[in-house]
């Protein structure tokens, strides 16, 4: 998990994002300045029209920065061509989605294993890691099940699990309890404090306050700026 | 892997699939079992014309003019042709007559024809010999038969050579009897049903100089057509006629040559169809892959998110593409096979007695030519509009 990396995970500066349609500009980031240190787990937070879906895909490497810097890992990322962002994404981002983006027709190790064959590695190591994965995620004997044999919360597993398969520098997860019922919800973000025990840096988007909570770190976005950034009030045991 | 996803998109939708394919199923289908049927026509018909001597060629007025008569050529005229025209071995009449044949009680009309050595077909022979020089030479009164008046003549079978048939008072001495050619509906019998030597026949059958044709025989075969040329002219020097009076030239490579001609012209229009059928079904084929990326847009998009590149995305639907042409034309290619196979054995046999080997070679040459192409054309577009898909937009897709 990248023990022994000086650089912090992420490092923003002065980030501006301005979209253009036609001769019209719209600002949606006004200047964000932000440092994630490498094994934090941070929740950001804002209503809609805050930026932080915006501000969720730059640091996610889908988009770049109309104007600043970002650094990922020690690697300024702010102004590199598409195939470069894939492959840093492919590298050292692991994401985790609200609708978790499964393959259907195509089972729980095939998914998770599937960064790994972006990255050139043959059908055996894929299948290794894959099954060393899933069971880091208490999914082991549904490998070979496909995502509608699975219930919500285990194909967020599954989700994850493919998120972790390339060891990220950061895992970033979008409204990840989003389509999950209360109790599975608690099982998800149980998955997540483990993995942040187990030293993994997490940056995770949110409407809910209560999920926010269990980041260690709230980032609040407001009209494109950082409006607040604290330490989470509740800790959990 | 590529491959395995192919796979199993093609297989979550198979009635789509299907229907996908349907119209290069058809096309290819159609283009490979006419060019089967082209290729065992053309080969029945090569064999058939198989029987006739390499290096010999005939010579005839041409039909279809003014003064016919004057045209005619001369029996006197084929030893000064022999004498003057380079390469030509041998020099003799065309012609035959329709003659009641006796054997004890056995009748039956043949076609009673001059020959000479080479014979006029190369069929073998299944009992005795060819005419021979010495028959021309001395004009003896000897006969090779077809198996087809072996079998009206000699019902009970046997050899029959040194037995003696009559045509009117004439009689011959069966010397020979050509083998049974291959059965069929279309059988040509090349060289008459009673060959006797020409010298023979003339003696006995010709009255005047005029003949109907003349057959003459070259030592050098890869001059045939100059020989021919040649000859013609040597014609119209003796006959005192101008360019304008015309002759015509029969050998077996330039008839075989204008059989293939037919052919080509067949296999060009089927090329036609299968172009426009090709272009039917490439557009089906172009058409279902942008459905098939419209509705798998958020998938591309996670792929993106997940760190594929542009060209893993483009390979992901190009193979797609691939593999769906080419499941069509390799049905169609197994289909057109059978259709043309089955088409050979139950008629084409029964025309000609002979059917050509099916061309699978060939097949699969035309099969993969028109995957590739279809791919090439109908698939390149939508794989570069997946793989050039916005991975923000795209995920943002429902």
């Amino acid at each position: 998990m990248n023990n022994g990396n000086p650089h912090p995970a992420i490092v923003l500066r002065a980030i501006t994002k301005t979209y253009k349609t036609g001769a019209l500009e719209v600002p949606v980031l006004h200047g964000i300045d932000c440092n994630v240190a490498r094994g934090e787990y941070v929740a950001i937070m804002g209503p809609s029209g805050s930026g932080k879906s915006t501000l969720m895909n730059i640091i996610g490497c889908l988009d770049r920065p109309t104007s600043g810097t970002y650094v990922l890992d020690g690697e300024d990322v702010s102004n590199l061509n598409d195939n470069a962002l894939a492959e840093i994404r492919l590298k050292k981002l692991g994401f985790v989605f609200q609708g978790f983006n499964l393959l259907a027709r195509t089972d729980a190790q095939k998914n998770v294993a599937l960064p790994l064959f972006y990255a050139g590695i043959n059908g055996r190591e894929r299948q290794r890691r894959a099954m060393a994965v899933l069971d880091e995620v208490g999914l082991r004997d549904r490998a070979h099940h496909k995502p509608n044999e699975l219930s919500g919360g285990q194909q967020q597993r599954v989700a994850i699990a493919r998120a972790l398969i390339n060891d990220p520098a950061v895992l970033l997860a979008d409204e990840p309890t989003g389509n999950l019922d209360t109790k599975t919800s608690a099982d998800i973000m149980a998955l997540f404090d483990k993995l942040h025990d187990g030293g993994r840096t997490i940056l995770m988007v949110t409407h809910d306050e209560a999920i926010a909570r269990r980041a260690r770190r709230i980032i609040r976005l407001l009209d494109g700026l950082i409006v607040a950034d604290e330490p989470s009030s509740l800790t959990v045991p | 892997m590529y491959f395995e996803e192919a796979v199993r998109m093609l297989l979550a939708n198979p009635v789509r699939t299907f229907l996908t394919i349907i119209g290069l199923i058809i096309g290819v289908g159609a283009v490979i079992s006419i060019e089967v049927l082209g290729h065992s026509m053309a080969g029945s018909i090569s064999e058939t014309l198989g029987a006739l001597a390499d290096n010999s060629f005939i010579i005839f007025p041409g039909t279809m003019q003014g003064d016919f008569q004057k045209a005619a050529i001369r029996l006197s005229d084929l030893d000064a042709i022999k004498n003057s025209v380079p390469n030509i071995a041998s020099a003799t009449p065309v012609s035959g007559t329709d003659e009641l044949i006796r054997y004890g009680h056995n009748l039956g009309r043949f076609f009673l024809s001059a020959d000479s050595n080479p014979p006029f077909a190369n069929t073998p022979i299944a009992y005795g010999r060819r005419i021979s020089d010495d028959d021309i030479a001395n004009a003896v009164d000897v006969t090779v038969i077809s198996w087809k008046a072996y079998n009206r003549l000699f019902p009970a079978g046997g050899d029959p050579t040194g037995s003696s048939i009559y045509a009117g008072t004439h009689r011959y001495v069966v010397v020979g009897v050509r083998a049974q050619p291959r059965q069929g509906a279309l059988n040509v019998t090349f060289g008459g049903d009673v060959s006797i030597p020409y010298t023979t026949y003339v003696r006995e059958y010709v009255h005047g100089d005029r003949i109907l044709a003349a057959r003459f025989t070259v030592n050098d075969i890869s001059t045939l057509p100059q020989t021919e040329t040649a000859v013609i002219n040597r014609i119209r020097e003796l006959r005192q006629v101008g360019p304008d009076v015309r002759y015509q030239s029969f050998d077996k490579a330039s008839f075989t040559q204008g059989i293939n001609g037919v052919f080509s012209a067949i296999t060009i229009v089927v090329a036609l169809i299968g172009a426009v059928s090709l272009l039917v079904a490439g557009i089906g084929v172009m058409n279902i892959m942008l459905v098939s990326i419209t509705e798998r847009t958020k998938e591309i998009g996670t792929r993106k998110a997940i760190g594929a590149r542009r060209g893993q995305i483009l390979a992901q639907f190009f193979i797609e593409s691939l593999m769906l042409s080419s499941i069509g034309c390799f049905i169609g290619m197994a289909i057109g096979l059978g259709i043309g196979g089955f088409v050979n054995s139950v008629f084409i046999i029964k025309l000609t007695g002979y059917t050509a080997p099916l061309p699978y070679a060939q097949a699969m040459a035309i099969t993969a030519a028109f995957a590739a192409f279809v791919t090439a054309v109908f698939g390149t577009y939508p794989a570069l509009r997946a793989a050039a898909l916005d991975p923000i937009e795209a995920l943002r897709y429902e």
